[in-house]
């Protein structure tokens, strides 16, 4: 059974002509070999959150994990094509990815253009209703998503079948890329749909929070947007979508990407076949602009009316994907908003505020955002935002412990190797080299560099990104209860769960 | 190359008969019982140097006293909080710092627990399994600390969510039985009534290895496994089985309805759920296929005639329950602004009665096998997915060969089959309906 199964493995990887294999780990066998010793020096202080007794038998064995690569090619309608042929299971899933037809090239007056322009897409082509596309696929248990955020720069068409459903997924995908008809009945009747979404969204405090701070962070910048209005949905037509597709989803600057049950050879065949009307248009590369330094921080209270609970979120805006800070910001991260990272330890764990807190960081083209956030009881705002800042303080204030810094950055590299048995994930990996312009070796030395990060510069990066004197607040609650706590941590503005500001 | 050639003349017969489905490769695993009743199930699968553990305890809410509602999922949580040789918080650390994953979770029927991990780690995962089901630390402190997160959890999900209650009053009004009538998050103020006392007894009681199954599959080595596993799990004492859970529901005589105000809802939200046997009834798979015809996707009934062409709702979803007692087959909708309560539900009662009376077409009962096979392929992707369903279906159906016999079943389901369960089922005196509306909003510029 074994014998077989590495088999198939290794005639898949000679048929993807994979160079060498590469031994990732072996740069990071200090981390993955970390032996966890009771109270060894440098251990963060014991809590409720972790005590570590050191009896459980954890393994020194490298861990050998290979970084698959994918095939590559370049079309003449400016198509870049890849391929990560993984033959394990019969299925393949595909991805193609145009960059310039994202939210962020939305006009101000009509955002969420790019987005209803991608699901439209999928609502009628030349040839064929919205109910035969959707009859078609599901009979074969396959999918087409055509999908555009509010705030990127590209558009993607993606989907997956079962290999032997596969060409005709892709058949129809080619048929919603290319000859969509924007059909006028469909379009008022997602627009239905749509405005029951956007009442319905109101209601959620995640929606909420993420709404106010992505406009305290980012402004009037198309980084800022979170989602449509009823206004911006109002102003969108039919013929400006129409004119959004041709003039924006074209091959230029576009990728596709396939993972699973398909070569180079098939996947170049099935393109070259089925996207040959897909011509280069001449386009320009698109361009972003970084978004503007915000104002100097303020609290900024949602009111939602009958909650219980108060939804905290601290941040700012963060960095470029290719900043080296990137690295060491991972790693500082991982320490304090991490999986049982120290936010989880103190908040939740010993002083029971929470069910669930953590932070992370977005990074593309443009400045993305940093975030720290969670949800407590009402009665406990003030310590636990308290608390919450004060744990900020400490990563910019004293170098994370030796032991700390270690498992973090070994739980990372470990994490990562684990990835890699998933070719989707292998795949998304040198899709962000392709959307970023990272070096070609970035993920085989990544390892390494995460490996490499010094308590000094894990706290370098902590006291620049976590500068107190730009970290903005913001709290979705019951406004009768925490608008005189949020009042003592600065300057407040209130804003309705409409998102009107309140007097 | 014979691989795929094999698979090519596969395809060529079946397409000759008209079907759609290339076979799939069976699961292969070995069930074994060590001498303290712990059933432990092993899968071996190379495809990648990973392995999944899941350990299946038979305990859920429905084991839970009266005055005691929440306890499985507080005492869950209590899992993670240390044992004789691992400290609190420990468990997921180590987890985790390896590169791995875990959790817990709890319903109605089982509390689980999982972790993957790479290869070489199958002795750290099988020490912490043992460890904590032999000697859990049970102290005062970790207890009003997860008590706390547990309470968090509840207002996170239900307290302070639209619809939350909504939620937790169906199964109150539809159940009379009362293992399957409350919650599985359970009441504040069960949940602050809860003791050490509590938590250590029914760790005796339902933490036993014989209340339990352990699975692993992945990149492991079947025989050497197994001793692993008997030298960490095999002296752990067994315990006196728990009692049985009364699992027995009276049959519904009438219609109960019932329309409260939610403080958080924007819009008028309809629950209605249809009492239906346990998932191990024969009748099953044809309600899965049933849920598949009504709401599977924007070619369902429900999607094209109640949502793109009527526009009564944003959407309607239809699906049955998975349940070791009483089951429901449950249909939700939210209704669009400026609709009805009373067209969306004549217009749902519309479809099950088109489905009753039929035809069903060809492609809809396709698409139900289709899923079927899709889904057990995505299976063979993960093996967490696989070891959790191999344990619980053991635990459940005493039959952890199950899921190598699923798209087979479901593809034996004809469209009579689903006219028979949907006029047998879907019945007005057998169904409870929520309409849950949302209060009255302050005046304007009031918070």
């Amino acid at each position: 059974m074994r014998a077989r199964s590495d088999n198939r493995m290794l005639a898949s990887l000679t048929a993807q002509a994979i160079a060498i294999a590469v031994v990732l780990i072996a740069s990071a066998a200090a981390i993955v070999t970390g032996q966890m010793a009771p109270g060894a020096p440098g251990q963060p202080p014991s809590s409720a959150g972790l005590v570590i007794k050191g009896k459980a038998p954890v393994s020194n064995d490298v861990l050998k994990v290979t970084l698959p690569k994918p095939q590559k090619a370049d079309l003449p309608n400016g198509l870049h094509l890849m391929v990560l042929e993984d033959r394990r299971l019969p299925r393949i899933a595909f991805q193609i990815i145009v960059p310039g037809a994202g939210g962020y090239y939305d006009p101000p007056a009509m955002i969420g253009l790019s987005s209803y322009t991608a699901q439209m897409m999928r609502e009628g082509t030349t040839t064929k209703s919205s109910q035969q596309i959707s009859q078609e696929l599901e009979t074969m248990s396959a999918n087409v998503t055509v999908g555009s955020g509010t705030s990127g720069t590209f558009a993607s068409v993606s989907g997956g079948a079962l290999t032997e459903s596969f060409p005709r997924l892709f058949e129809l995908s080619a048929d919603v890329l290319l000859n969509p008809s924007f059909p006028a009945d469909e379009w008022d009747r997602l627009k239905v749909r749509t405005r029951t979404g956007l009442i319905q969204q109101r209601t959620q405090p995640g929606f909420l929070s993420a709404e106010r701070f992505a406009k305290v962070i980012f402004g009037d910048h198309p980084a800022g947007r979170v989602s449509p209005t009823p206004e911006t949905l109002d102003a969108i037509t039919r013929d400006a979508m129409v004119e959004f597709h041709r003039t924006r989803f074209v091959p230029d600057h576009a990728l596709i990407a396939f993972a699973g049950d398909i070569s180079l050879a098939e996947a170049r065949k099935l393109v070259e076949g089925k996207l040959a009307a897909w011509k280069k248009a001449g386009a320009a590369k698109p361009t972003t602009t970084q978004p503007p330094v915000p104002g100097p921080p303020k609290v900024y209270l949602v009111a939602r009316p009958n909650s219980v609970q108060t939804s905290l979120a601290v941040g700012m805006q963060s960095m470029v994907r290719t900043d080296p800070d990137y690295v060491p910001l991972t790693v500082a991260n991982r320490v304090l908003g991490g999986t049982m990272g120290r936010l989880f330890r103190h908040l939740r764990e010993e002083k029971g505020y929470t069910y669930g807190i953590g932070s992370g960081f977005s990074a593309t083209d443009f400045r993305g955002q940093w975030q720290a956030s969670t949800q407590v009881r009402t009665e406990v705002t003030e310590p636990a935002l308290n608390d919450l800042l004060a744990e900020i303080a400490e990563m910019r204030d004293k170098a994370v412990p030796e032991k700390e810094l270690m498992d973090a950055k070994r739980a990372i590299v470990a994490g990562f190797a684990l990835s890699l048995e998933n070719p989707n994930q292998v795949l998304n990996y040198y899709v962000q080299n392709w959307l970023y312009g990272l070096p070609a070796d970035y993920w085989d030395t990544y390892p390494a560099k995460i490996s490499a990060v010094t308590a000094a510069q894990a706290q370098a990066a902590a006291a620049k990104y976590w500068d107190a004197s730009k970290i903005q607040i913001v709290a979705v609650g019951d406004a009768g209860k925490i608008t005189d706590i949020l009042k003592k941590k600065g300057t407040l503005e209130v804003y309705d769960a409409d998102g009107k500001a309140v007097k | 190359m014979t691989v795929a050639l094999r698979r090519i003349a596969v395809l060529g017969i079946v397409a000759a008969l008209g079907l759609a489905a290339a076979p799939v490769k069976k699961i292969q695993f070995t069930d074994t019982k060590l001498k303290n009743g712990l059933r432990v199930i092993i899968s071996e699968d190379h495809a990648a140097p990973v392995f999944a553990v899941a350990v299946n305890y038979n305990v859920g809410s429905r084991d839970e006293r009266k005055g005691r509602t929440g306890f499985a999922h507080l005492f869950e949580h209590m899992m993670f909080k240390g044992s004789a040789n691992v400290g609190p918080g420990e468990h997921p650390h180590l987890i985790f710092a390896n590169g791995g994953s875990m959790n817990g979770t709890t319903n109605k029927d089982r509390t689980l627990y999982f972790e993957i991990l790479p290869a070489n780690q199958l002795d750290l995962a099988l020490f912490l399994e043992a460890d904590r089901m032999r000697s859990l630390d049970i102290t005062a402190a970790n207890l009003d600390n997860q008590r706390n997160a547990v309470q968090e959890e509840r207002r996170l999900r239900v307290d302070n969510q639209p619809y939350g209650h909504t939620f937790e009053l169906i199964d109150e009004l539809a159940f009379e039985n009362y293992a399957y009538k409350h919650s599985v998050i359970g009441s504040m103020a069960d949940l602050s009534a809860a003791t050490v006392d509590d938590v250590a007894s029914f760790f005796k009681t339902y933490y036993a290895p014989n209340n339990a199954v352990l699975s692993i599959v992945g990149d492991v080595d079947t025989k050497v496994t197994l001793e692993k596993v008997r030298k960490h799990f095999e002296s752990i004492p067994s315990q006196p089985p728990p009692a049985a859970v009364d699992i027995t529901e009276p049959p519904q005589k009438e219609e109960r309805r019932r329309t409260v105000e939610d403080g958080l809802a924007r819009l008028t939200r309809l629950d209605m759920v249809y009492k239906t046997p346990p998932s191990s009834s024969p009748d099953d798979d044809a309600l899965r296929v049933l849920g598949t015809v009504l709401s599977s996707g924007r070619s369902s009934r429900f999607f094209e005639n109640i949502v793109r062409q009527k526009q009564l709702a944003s959407n309607v979803s239809a699906f049955g329950g998975q349940s070791r007692g009483p089951n429901l087959f449950s249909i939700v909708g939210t209704v669009n602004p400026g609709k009805s309560v009373a067209e969306l539900e004549a217009a749902i009662e519309a479809e099950i009665e088109r489905v009753k009376a039929g035809p069903i077409e060809e492609w809809e009962i396709e698409k139900a096998r289709n899923n079927a096979r899709n889904q057990l392929v995505n299976s063979l992707g993960s093996a967490l997915d696989r070891a959790v369903t191999l344990g619980q279906d053991a635990l459940f159906y005493n039959d952890p060969g199950r899921i190598n016999t699923r798209a087979e079943r479901i593809a034996k389901v004809t469209a009579a089959d689903v006219q028979r369960v949907a006029t047998q089922y879907l019945v007005k005196t057998g169904r409870t309906v929520v309409i849950t509306v949302p209060k009255a909003a302050p005046a304007k510029g009031e918070l």
